[in-house]
């Protein structure tokens, strides 16, 4: 594809090493550079400021997910069809499946369960004392919960984890990380097609209501599978990063962690400035369907793809006052578009939260001072995350 | 100025609630109860209604008029 010259255009590799594990630069850069910049190297438009980000997620005739939301081609053929890789009307009749089930009214009857767990698991890890907060603590509960809630025993969930990296590695460029990830994926998509056969789902659990819905013929047969990984795939990965992420960001923000513990209800709003800040799936793509002109004159032409990096909208300093500060009194957090925004906004944004603030709600009654050492992030193509975390919990 | 709920949509996250008070309410049942439905918003909570349509996280509140 030939683009004009005056075109903002940047070689910057988003997907290097470096740029992975320090990606804030970069990010301001593009967001310097024009409504949609040109990712020459991907040969993708991307946006990276919050305005365009948010009319482009609302725009969802202009920027198709039907035809997948990953940068490759190659994972594109294989997730459309899915939830978050349709377009309505199929998109909707799909999403109200899986959005019943987990909207804050239905996830209300789970709360008394999510609270006793946090405090069970907050009780050990403030009895240990110090430990590495990524398996302990962020992998540990949603791995403990989300497969029991949706109908099959935990000791079956060995795989989860490295399934739901593999699928997110995946949305990226066929790269190193995205290649080794396939064969990984491939067992998922098995272990998928064979729960959805033998249909061995608890009674009464979120699975087997998505059997009643094929059985109801509202859904048809073959999306099942699909279904269930829509539950699974993108509920593991995101959820420990932000977990992980609050640990790293109270460790280094004790006074912030002061203001939590004296008003336990800026919890709402710490958790919307955790994942604003480091936010957890860095973006999706759309498809362009017709040509499209913005502000500067940039025409984004029909058949490109757009790369919409929500990490970068959040940091957005014509939104967010001192974007790269950790504050959990920032008045319009709420704006960020951490779980994106508009019909494909994040089904399962209520149960994360509902994980979210209930272990912060344990911590804050127990734990006064959160101690952080030295962390390892991950190098994903998708995931700003955590690799380790040694902490230290004073009470 | 009206705004409509399109009730498929709406999973009940309640953040037009917490932009708008006076216009939206998350009864005890976890249902959305909009009090100006089919009617013109009030002057004074035209600012406040704006931003509930902006804000609810699944595109259910449109701006019409
Ligand atoms: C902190 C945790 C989470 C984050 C940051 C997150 C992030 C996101 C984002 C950014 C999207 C939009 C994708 C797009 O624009 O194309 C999305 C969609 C989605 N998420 Fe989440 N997510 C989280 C937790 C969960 C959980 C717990 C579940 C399931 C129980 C889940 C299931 C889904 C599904 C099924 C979609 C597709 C929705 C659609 O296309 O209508 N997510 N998520
Ligand atoms: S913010 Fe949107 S989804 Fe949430 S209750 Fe209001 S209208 Fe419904």
């Amino acid at each position: 594809m030939t683009v004009a010259t005056a075109t903002p255009t940047s070689d910057v590799d988003l997907y290097s090493d470096e740029s992975v594990l320090a990606p804030y630069d970069n990010y301001r850069a593009l967001r310097g550079l024009g409504p949609a910049v040109w990712l020459s190297r991907y040969q993708v438009w991307a946006m990276a400021r919050h305005a365009e980000v948010y009319a482009a997620l609302h725009d969802y005739e202009t920027f198709s997910s039907g035809s997948g939301v990953g940068l490759s081609e190659e994972l594109n053929r294989v997730m459309a069809g899915g939830t978050i890789g349709s377009d309505p009307p199929d998109h909707d009749r799909l999403r109200r499946v899986i959005g019943r089930q987990l909207t804050p009214k239905a996830l209300r009857q789970h709360q008394d369960h999510v609270q006793h767990k946090a405090k069970v698991l907050v009780e050990e890890l403030v009895e240990r004392g110090s430990f590495d907060a990524v398996p302990e603590f962020a992998q540990k509960f949603p791995v403990s919960m989300v497969p029991d809630l949706l109908g099959w025993p935990e000791n079956e969930t060995g795989n989860l984890l490295a399934w739901a990296s593999a699928g997110f590695n995946a949305l990226g460029p066929m790269n190193e990380r995205t290649m080794s990830g396939f064969p990984v994926l491939k067992g998922l998509w098995e272990f998928l097609d064979q729960l959805a056969t033998s249909r061995n789902l608890r009674s009464d659990s979120w699975g087997a209501n998505l059997v009643a819905a094929v059985d109801s013929g509202e859904v048809e047969a073959s999306k099942l599978s699909v279904l269930l990984g829509d539950f699974l795939v993108p509920s593991l990965d995101t959820t420990v990063s932000a977990l992980a992420s609050a640990i790293w960001l109270f460790g280094h923000n004790p006074e912030q962690w002061r203001k939590v513990r004296a008003d336990p209800s800026l919890i709402t709003a710490a958790f919307n400035e955790v994942v604003r800040l480091e936010t957890p799936a860095r973006g999706f793509c759309r498809l362009v369907t017709k040509d499209h002109e913005l502000p500067d004159g940039t025409t984004l032409q029909a058949g490109s793809r757009l790369f919409l990096l929500y990490a970068a909208a959040n940091r957005d300093e014509r939104v967010f006052t001192d974007p790269d500060a950790f504050d959990v009194t920032r008045h319009n957090v709420a704006s960020h578009l951490a779980f994106g925004h508009g019909i494909h906004g994040c089904v399962g944004q209520g149960l994360a939260r509902l994980e979210a603030h209930a272990l912060l709600h344990e911590l804050a009654a127990r734990v006064e001072h959160i101690e952080v050492g030295e962390a390892t992030w991950r190098r994903h193509n998708t995931i700003r995350g955590l690799a380790a975390l040694p902490t230290t919990l004073h009470t | 100025m009206r705004i409509t709920v399109d009730r498929d949509r709406c999973e009940g996250h309640g953040v037009c609630e917490t932009a708008a008070p006076e216009l939206f309410l998350i009864d005890d049942e976890g249902d959305l109860v909009f009090h100006f439905e089919g009617r013109e918003i009030p002057e004074e909570q035209r600012a406040p209604a704006t931003n509930s349509v902006l804000t609810c996280p699944v595109a259910a509140l449109k701006l019409e008029g």
